[in-house]
């Protein structure tokens, strides 16, 4: 869920751009070491950048019969890594922006945090870890990916919570309502993202298996069970 | 989806005026609104960006209340929650659930009203620019920037493919659905992982395919577009300059009287 322009009021939004924009230069940093070690990384980067909007701007269908899109952030983290992964959301947010009219510039801070930052961080920390647990490929994608989702949304329910402070009990109060509100009809939708995002790895794997370990996201060992896996 | 703005852009007879000043109208119009503290200037602020989105750059009225409705759900939401949690003074109405007191005061409804507002203002000024400005012609303020090279590359690259890859996904799903493939919950499910599986092996296959293609057009990390240039007509600037000095005035004046 995007913060619309002109939601958040002053202080707050600049300096979520406060956060998030040293964030994204180190991201392009990363980005042009990248490129100019290896050149054909940059193609690839922005079709990668163009299947998550694409990939964001589907309908996802949704157990309660609204229908929601899923954000693609926390594959992009486990396929680049987080920096990266930061600065394709931003370019990717710019562009809702500007074509479909979800989000906002000012609110672009606040958004690149919670959809560009720290869902993907929660992601490649959670892949990392349960890969390292050796725990099964899919499972540690529909962790990531889920959780990722999950905690785009308490990031953006805590963004709107300090933003507009409840009379009565402050912060934590208006948190309250706004967790109750996003972050709980969010969980099914997480686990849907969760869920497709295994399923997309599943394909990946059976189909084009030499991508994903070129791009370091699996070693051949891996890849070697969970093919044997699957026969 | 279905509402790629850009294609609304590109017909706007808008597109032809400069771009900066197109850009200088919409920056003010986000800021004025986002750092006022009565519902006025926001609302001026609307008003005039909607005209100018439907008059002059002739979008069709429907089309643009239609988008303007988009976020309303999520901004009404948010206004309730706001409207019930914030703020002091003479309660208007209120209710028991669960032995907790539900109220809505008068300093929450004007706070929720001014959130409201804001959103609105800064809804019309963002479809202003998305109607009425291609992002072809926002490469060239893009590359005004001095970001580095590589993203600027990358979102024009990507602002390319987006259109390939939108097409291909429509391709597929209008075949999966006449083949009954988002008949219920699970089939759908199944179906759109394959069709971002697809969408994804035809990304990295069509990223390496241009890699080979640029290289072989002596592609050294720099793509260079023709720029055109758009002088700001006079007629332009006056009616700008006015639009500025109004909804600053109203700024000024709303700001000493304000409550907040």
């Amino acid at each position: 869920m995007h913060i619309f322009e002109g939601f958040l009021p002053s202080p707050w939004w600049q300096l979520w751009f406060v956060f998030s924009i040293p964030v994204i230069f180190f991201g392009m940093y990363r980005l042009n070491k990248l490129v100019s070690e290896k050149r054909e990384l940059l193609p690839l980067l922005a079709v990668a950048g163009a299947f998550i909007f694409v990939l964001s701007s589907l309908k996802m269908p949704s157990v309660t019969g609204s229908s929601s899109h899923p954000t693609g952030t926390g594959m992009a983290a486990i396929l680049f890594g987080p920096a990266i992964a930061a600065v394709l959301s931003t370019i990717v947010l710019l562009y809702q922006a500007i074509f479909l009219a979800h989000g906002g510039l000012t609110t672009l801070g606040a958004n690149v945090a919670s959809m560009g930052i720290i869902g993907p961080v929660f992601a490649y920390v959670i892949y990392k870890a349960g890969m390292k647990a050796n725990i099964n490929f899919y499972v540690v994608v529909f962790l990531a990916t889920a959780f990722a989702d999950w905690a785009t949304y308490v990031v953006t329910a805590t963004q709107l919570a300090l933003a507009f402070p409840a009379e009565v009990g402050g912060v934590a109060a208006s948190l309250k309502a706004f967790l109750l509100i996003f972050a709980t009809t969010q969980v099914p939708l997480a686990i849907m993202e969760g869920a497709l995002t295994a399923l997309i790895f599943k394909y990946v794997i059976q189909v084009k298996s030499d991508a994903l370990v070129e791009l370091n996201v699996i070693t051949e060992s891996v890849l070697n069970k969970i093919k044997g896996a699957n026969q | 989806m279905t509402n790629i703005l850009d294609d609304y852009a590109l017909v706007s007879p808008l597109r032809y005026r400069n771009n900066w000043l197109k850009i200088a109208i919409v920056g003010f119009g986000v800021l004025v609104g986002v750092s006022s503290q009565s519902f006025i200037p926001p609302f001026a602020i609307a008003l005039c960006m909607s005209f100018a989105t439907v008059h002059f750059g002739k979008t069709s009225l429907k089309f643009y209340l239609t988008i303007l409705s988009a976020p309303a759900v999520f901004v009404l939401l948010s206004v309730i929650i706001i409207a019930f949690f914030f703020g002091s003074g003479t309660e208007i109405f209120g209710f028991n659930i669960f032995s907790y007191h539900l109220g809505v005061n008068t300093g929450g409804l004007e706070m929720a009203l001014l959130v409201f507002s804001r959103t609105l203002s800064g809804m019309s000024c963002l479809f202003f620019l998305a109607l009425t400005t291609p992002m072809v012609e926002l490469f060239s303020v893009l590359k005004a920037t001095k970001l580095p090279d590589s993203f600027i590359e990358i979102s024009m690259m990507m602002y390319r493919y987006i259109f390939v890859f939108l097409e291909v996904a429509w391709g597929i799903k209008y075949a999966q659905t006449v083949r009954l493939g988002y008949k219920d919950w699970r089939t759908s499910l199944t179906s759109l992982a394959m069709l971002s599986t697809t969408l994804f092996i035809r990304s990295w296959e069509q990223g390496e395919k241009i890699f080979i293609s640029m290289s072989a057009r002596c592609y050294d990390g720099k793509l260079i577009f023709f720029e055109e240039k758009r002088p700001i007509r006079a007629n332009e600037l006056v009616l700008t300059c006015t639009y500025f000095a109004v909804v600053l005035t109203l700024w000024y004046l709303t700001r000493i009287n304000s409550v907040f």
